[in-house]
C-alpha cells in the first residue's frame, strides 16, 4: 500500500462505510446493513482459530450466546444501561472462553471440533433449562427502536474488531506466531513459542468481540431466546462466510460473509418459501468450497495473484521486504 | 568447574519398560563440535529430545550453562539457548522461508524491525537469501535443511544439536553444508551433532560419543572410536562397517 | 427409589444396543478411513425418514423396509467415499480438518433436504411391535421391555455376529483390517484400497441408515435430530476409544445407562445437559477414551 499506512486506511473505509446510514436511512436496508456487519464480525473471529491458528471452533456461537444472555440479564434484571452491559457481555464470553479454553485447547484437531460442539450445546441446553434466562421462552429487552443507532454500533465494534485483529495478525508478531502453531505446533515449541499461552490468547481474542456483538444483537432485535443465539446457526453461518471467504486471512471471511449474506437476502427476498432451502445451499456450499476452492473465493484470487506475480518476476528473485 | 556448555549425568530415559537412554553421562565443553554417533536405535535422537526438553529425563540430571535444565520445556530452553534440528525436517510449510525465520527471530528480538534484521542476516548466513518469499514447501531437501538450520541459528543458541542434517544430500550439497556448520562453529556456537554420514562426522567432530542400545559404549578423539573393537562390534552387528571410515 | 432400578438398567440396555450399532459403523469407518463423519447423526435421521416414506407408500411394516434401506444407503455412501477420500487426500490446507469441514456441509444439506421435504414436524414409525411388551415379575419388581426396543437390542447384537464374522473371517475383512492399520502396505500386498474404503463407508452408512427405522420406531424421528444423535455417537466412540472396536459395546452401553438412569432418577430435561457435559469430561480426562486405546 503506497502513503498511507494500512491502520489509517482500514480506518478510513469504516468512517466511509458510517456513512452509509447517514444516507440511507430505509429501515429495511440498514437492518439489513446491520445484520452484514455482525456476520462480518462472527466471521473473522471465527477465522482467527480457524484459518491463524488452525484450530476448528465449532462452539463459537457460545461466544454470541453468552454475550447476548449477559447483556440481555444486565439490562433487564439489573437496570444496567446498554453500552456497559453490551462491553461487559463482552468480558463474561472472554471469561468463558478464558476458563473452558485452557483445558479444551489440549485437545487437537477433531477433537477439539467435537469438544467445542459439545459445549455448545450443553451451554445451549443450560439457557433452556436454567429459570433466570427464561428457558425456552427466551428473554424480551426494552425496546429500543433506532435503526440508525444500531447500525453504527455495530460497525464500531465490528470495526474496531477488524482494526485490532489486523493490528495483532498481519502487522504484529503475533498473527505470525499463530500461523507457525497452526503449521507445526510441536516444531514450534523449538523456536521458543509457547503454544498453550498462544493459543488461550487467540481463544480470548476471538470471544470477546463475539461476545460484545452478541450483546448488541440482544439490544437490536430485543428478544433472545436459545435457539436463535447458542443454536447451530450461529456458529454454522459463521464457518460457512469464513471458509468460502477463505481462511488465514481477514479479508477473506469479510468477504465470504458479503457474499453469502448478499445471496441470503436475496434468496429470501424472492423465495421466502423456500427458506429450509438456505440450509441445503449452505451445506452445500461449504462442501463444494472445501472440495473445488480450498483457499476459499479470496485465498484462490490472492493465490492467481501472486502466482501470475511470481511468474513474472522468477521465482528465484529476492525482493526487499514490503511488509 | 570446567567450562562444559552441556552437561549429562546418568541421564536415562524409559518408555514403559524400554530404556531408550541408559544412564548416559557425557559433557561437551565451549566451542566443540562432538559428534553423535551408534546404530539405529541406538537413542541418538532421544537423547536430543531429551535435552531440547521434548522428553522428560526418567532419571539423572541435565545441566546446560552450569544451570540444571532437567525436564525442562523446549521453549524455555531455546530461551537458555538452546536450538535444534529436527531428523524428519519440519519447516512451517504453508510461511515462506523468511516468515520460518522471523518467527525463530521473535525470540531475541521482540520488535517487528529488529526481528526482520535478525531474519535477513540469518538467510545470507545460510545462504537463503534468493529463496526468501518462497513458501518453505516449495523448497528442495537441502534447502528446507538449510531453513531448518537457519530456524535455530535464529535463536542466537549457544548450543546447537543437529539431527542429521546432512542424510539425504547429495555429495556437493552435503558439502556445503559441512562448510555451514563449520561456519557456526566459528561464530561461538557449541555443536553437538547426530549424523550417520561417517566421513562427514569423522571430519568435523573433535570428539565422538558413541551410543549403542541406549548407553555410551565409547567416546574420545574419531581416529580412537574409530578402532574401537566395541564400536566396530556395535557396528558390525548391524552389518555396516565404521572402521574404515565408510558410509554405512 | 431402588425398585425402579431394574427397570433402569434393563432400559440402559436396551438403549445401549441402539447406539451400540451406530458407534460400531462409525468407529469401523473412522478406524479405516480415518474420517471423523459429523454427518453421521444425519444418516440415521435420513435411514429413518426413507424408512417413513416406504412405509407411507407401500403400506407394510417399516421393519421390512430395512434391507431397501440398507441397500440405498450402502450405495449412497459407496459413491460418496471417493469424494471424501479426494478431500482427505488434498494438498492444501490441513486434509483431516477440511475433510471434517466436508462432512459438516454435508450435514447442513442433508438436514435442509428433510426439513424441506418433510416439514419441522415430528412423526413416528408404527410397527408390529411397536405396541407389544414383555412384562416380568421378577420377585418383586416389575420389568417392563417394550418389544420394539427389544428388536432394537436384537438388531444390535446381529450387526455385531455379522461385522464380527465379516472383519474375522473373510477376505473382505481381512482387507479392511489390513487398510486400517497401513493403508500403503495393505496396497502394496495387493489389497484394493479404493474399493475396500468404498466398501467401508457403504457398510457404515447402511447401518447407520437402518438404525435409523430403529430409532424412529423407538423414539420418533424429525428432520432435526442429527444433531444429538451425532454427538451421542462421538460421545460412545471417543469413551470407547476411536477406532477401537471392542471398546464400543462397552461404551455404548455405558451411555445407555446413564442416559436411563437420568431419565429415571434426574429431572428429564437435564439429560442432555449431563450427557453433553460428560462427553466434554471425557474428552478432557482421557481423550484415548476409557481403554486408552484410542488413536
Amino acid at each position: 500500500m503506497r502513503g498511507l499506512p494500512a491502520w489509517l486506511w482500514i480506518l478510513l473505509v469504516i468512517a466511509g462505510v458510517g456513512l452509509v446510514p447517514v444516507v440511507m436511512t430505509d429501515a429495511f436496508f440498514l437492518r439489513l446493513f446491520t445484520e452484514a456487519l455482525m456476520w462480518i464480525g462472527l466471521a473473522i473471529t471465527w477465522d482467527l482459530m480457524a484459518g491463524y491458528v488452525g484450530y476448528l471452533n465449532f462452539g463459537h456461537g457460545v461466544s454470541f450466546g453468552v454475550g447476548a444472555y449477559a447483556t440481555a440479564l444486565l439490562i433487564v434484571n439489573a437496570g444496567w444501561p446498554f453500552e456497559p452491559a453490551a462491553a461487559l457481555g463482552g468480558v463474561a464470553a472472554g471469561l468463558v472462553a478464558l476458563i473452558s479454553g485452557w483445558p479444551t485447547l489440549r485437545l487437537r484437531g477433531a477433537y477439539f471440533a467435537i469438544g467445542t460442539w459439545a459445549l455448545n450445546r450443553a451451554v445451549m441446553q443450560l439457557a433452556l433449562v436454567l429459570d433466570i434466562t427464561g428457558g425456552a421462552d427466551g428473554m424480551r429487552l426494552p425496546a429500543f427502536l433506532r435503526p440508525q443507532f444500531f447500525s453504527w454500533v455495530m460497525l464500531g465494534v465490528v470495526g474496531a474488531t477488524f482494526l485490532v485483529l489486523w493490528l495483532l495478525l498481519e502487522q504484529a508478531p503475533f498473527g505470525l506466531k499463530l500461523k507457525a502453531i497452526r503449521e507445526d505446533e510441536s516444531g514450534s515449541l523449538a523456536i521458543g513459542l509457547n503454544p498453550a499461552k498462544l493459543k488461550l490468547q487467540a481463544y480470548v481474542l476471538s470471544a470477546v468481540p463475539a461476545g460484545i456483538i452478541g450483546g448488541v444483537y440482544a439490544y437490536w432485535i430485543t428478544f433472545i431466546d436459545p435457539a436463535s443465539t447458542l443454536g447451530d446457526l450461529v456458529t454454522d453461518q459463521a464457518v460457512v462466510m469464513a471458509i468460502f471467504g477463505g481462511l488465514g486471512t481477514l479479508i477473506g471471511p469479510v468477504i465470504g460473509a458479503l457474499l453469502l449474506f448478499a445471496f441470503k437476502t436475496y434468496f429470501w427476498a424472492y423465495l421466502s418459501d423456500y427458506q429450509v432451502l438456505y440450509l441445503i445451499i449452505l451445506g452445500l456450499a461449504i462442501a463444494a468450497t472445501v472440495f473445488f476452492l480450498p483457499d476459499g473465493f479470496w485465498g484462490t484470487v490472492t493465490r492467481r495473484r501472486e502466482g501470475r506475480r511470481a511468474l513474472q518476476k522468477g521465482m528465484a528473485l529476492a525482493h526487499f521486504p514490503e511488509k | 568447574m570446567s567450562d562444559h556448555v552441556l552437561k549429562l549425568e546418568s541421564v536415562s530415559v524409559a518408555f514403559g519398560g524400554l530404556m531408550a537412554v541408559d544412564a548416559v553421562s557425557f559433557q561437551v565443553a565451549a566451542g566443540e563440535i562432538v559428534g553423535l554417533i551408534g546404530p539405529n536405535g541406538a537413542g541418538k535422537t532421544t537423547v536430543f529430545n531429551a535435552v531440547s526438553g521434548y522428553y522428560k529425563p526418567t532419571r539423572g540430571r541435565i545441566t546446560f550453562l552450569g544451570q540444571d535444565v532437567t525436564g525442562h520445556v523446549p521453549y524455555e530452553l531455546a530461551a537458555k539457548g538452546i536450538g535444534r534440528t529436527f531428523q524428519v525436517v519440519k519447516p512451517f510449510a504453508g510461511l515462506s522461508v523468511l516468515e520460518n525465520i522471523l518467527v525463530a527471530s521473535y525470540l531475541r528480538y521482540p520488535g517487528q524491525a529488529a526481528a526482520r534484521n535478525k531474519a535477513w542476516e540469518v538467510l545470507k548466513f545460510t545462504g537463503l537469501a534468493e529463496r526468501a518469499n518462497i513458501p518453505a514447501a516449495g523448497l528442495t531437501l537441502a534447502s528446507r535443511k538449510r531453513l531448518e538450520v537457519g530456524k535455530a541459528l535464529a535463536l542466537e543458541p549457544k548450543l546447537l544439536l543437529l539431527d542429521e542434517v546432512v542424510a539425504g544430500l547429495n555429495p556437493t550439497e552435503a558439502d556445503q553444508t559441512v562448510e555451514l556448520i563449520l561456519k557456526v562453529r566459528e561464530s561461538g556456537v557449541t555443536i553437538l551433532i547426530v549424523e550417520h554420514i561417517m566421513r562427514v562426522i569423522m571430519k568435523i567432530s573433535s570428539r565422538i560419543i558413541v551410543l549403542n542400545y541406549g548407553q555410551l559404549i565409547a567416546q574420545g578423539q574419531p581416529e580412537e572410536v574409530a578402532q574401537d573393537r566395541r564400536v566396530i562390534e556395535a557396528y558390525l552387528g548391524e552389518g555396516s562397517s565404521a572402521a574404515n571410515g565408510s558410509t554405512p | 427409589m431402588l425398585i425402579l432400578l431394574p427397570q433402569a438398567i434393563v432400559d440402559g440396555i436396551l438403549l445401549g444396543g441402539i447406539y451400540l450399532t451406530v458407534a460400531m459403523g462409525f468407529s469401523l469407518a473412522y478406524g479405516v478411513l480415518h474420517v471423523i463423519d459429523f454427518a453421521v447423526g444425519e444418516w440415521i435421521m435420513l435411514g429413518a425418514f426413507v424408512g417413513l416414506t416406504f412405509t407411507n407408500w407401500f403400506h407394510l411394516d417399516p421393519l421390512l423396509s430395512l434391507p431397501v434401506v440398507f441397500v440405498i444407503f450402502a450405495a449412497v455412501g459407496w459413491m460418496l467415499q471417493p469424494l471424501l477420500q479426494r478431500v482427505l487426500s488434498g494438498s492444501r490446507g490441513r486434509p483431516v480438518l477440511m475433510a471434517l469441514v466436508f462432512t459438516f456441509g454435508l450435514a447442513l444439506a442433508f438436514r435442509g433436504s428433510a426439513l424441506t421435504v418433510f416439514g419441522i414436524f415430528t412423526h413416528s414409525l408404527n410397527t408390529a411391535l411397536s405396541q407389544g411388551s414383555w412384562h416380568v415379575n421378577w420377585g418383586s419388581f416389575f420389568l417392563t421391555i417394550p418389544l420394539i426396543r427389544l428388536a432394537g437390542l436384537v438388531y444390535a447384537l446381529a450387526v455385531i455376529v455379522v461385522l464380527n464374522y465379516l472383519l474375522k473371517k473373510t477376505d473382505f475383512g481381512l482387507a479392511v483390517r489390513a487398510v486400517a492399520q497401513h493403508k500403503e502396505a495393505a496396497g502394496l500386498m495387493g489389497v484394493d484400497i479404493k474399493r475396500t474404503s468404498a466398501a467401508v463407508y457403504g457398510l457404515y452408512v447402511g447401518i447407520s441408515a437402518m438404525t435409523g427405522v430403529f430409532i424412529g420406531a423407538i423414539v420418533s424421528l424429525n428432520a432435526s435430530m442429527g444433531p444429538d444423535l451425532s454427538l451421542f455417537a462421538f460421545f460412545v466412540v471417543v469413551l470407547a476409544g476411536m477406532g477401537y472396536l471392542s471398546g464400543v459395546p462397552w461404551a455404548s452401553f455405558l451411555l445407555g445407562l446413564i442416559q436411563s438412569f437420568f431419565l429415571i432418577y434426574l429431572n428429564p430435561s437435564y439429560v442432555l445437559l449431563a450427557l453433553f457435559t460428560i462427553l466434554y469430561g471425557i474428552l478432557l480426562i482421557s481423550p484415548t477414551g476409557m481403554f486408552r486405546k484410542g488413536v
